[in-house]
């Protein structure tokens, strides 16, 4: 008899966020070597083991903040901020979130659950922070539908606003305000 | 007693060429003026030095800039910034700003400008896909320039800016190479 995968919904209490160690470059090179994920990103899909280990050793602490995405305490995705001031002072309140998560754990309502934590750890972590904003490519619906379920305002669509991978992309942009969480859950 | 009269203003003496030393006077006019950086990051200028600081350090560091002339004389200001200095993926992207004396606002002067140096753009950076501008959401008068010269307002960003003590809503306007190919 033949095992099939079944579509396995996941408990969002086994939902956890953690610093990422080098000990999960295994998990992440799942994600990053599909060609699925990066899609949107700016980013190739990686081709070699070393390019997981750098962005561990290397390019994961140069974010403002960041944690490994974990299911029963395994790295299944990866979830940053970046301060938006790094060469505009007037920037200087706002900060920028980005998100990617294994193909297998889409559609599952893990990201929504995760952002919607981060969203309030924003805040708390950066009590001076009054924005916080994502863009995401007008192509990539699954993302946006991420944002809007978290509780961010749609501000409008940035027309050919990023250039990568040979060509324009229309982002929309979203944000969250320190004010609005007073309204929310 | 004379009076000041409202004067309109003959476009056709509208020009634009690079700023120099000699504005300064001229352009202390406006940038000692409060009502002129009411929306703009900077404060107004309170000494000459800070107008040749300006003209001879600050407005090369610029992607392209002009003074507004009307009979050759300056009375106003208008720049493009690369949207890339840290992010390439920004590469195709320029930010345009300006500035006009208080007593040249409401003539039409500031729309005739903004829809040549719109033309100027694309044509002077043929792999510019992207003019974009930033208006302050109380700047009703500069979201009409840009509308009144062709610009699509995409949105406001909420809290975009902290300066001068507060956080500001900014308007969000852009011109794309490819909507000009349909307008005049």
């Amino acid at each position: 008899m033949m095992e099939r995968d079944r579509e396995e919904s996941v408990d969002l209490a086994q939902i956890s966020l953690r610093p990422l160690q080098l000990s999960d470059v295994d998990d992440l090179m799942v994600w990053t070597t599909d060609e699925k994920v990066p899609k949107f990103c700016t980013w190739e899909p990686y081709s070699s083991k070393d390019q997981g280990i750098d962005f561990i050793q290397n390019k994961a602490c140069e974010f403002l903040w960041s944690r490994a995405i974990c299911l029963h305490d395994r790295a299944i995705g990866f979830i940053l901020m970046t301060s938006c001031s790094a060469t505009d002072q007037s920037r200087e309140k706002s900060v920028e979130l980005g998100y990617v998560l294994g193909s297998k754990y889409w559609s599952k309502g893990i990201m929504t659950y995760v952002v919607k934590q981060v969203k309030k750890v924003a805040f708390r972590e950066f009590p001076h922070l009054e924005r916080l904003e994502a863009l995401v490519d007008a192509e990539n619906v699954g993302s946006q539908r991420v944002l809007e379920k978290a509780g961010f305002h749609r501000e409008g669509v940035l027309r050919k606003y990023l250039f990568f991978k040979g060509k324009s992309r229309d982002m929309v942009i979203f944000s969250v305000l320190s004010t609005d969480l007073n309204h929310q859950d």
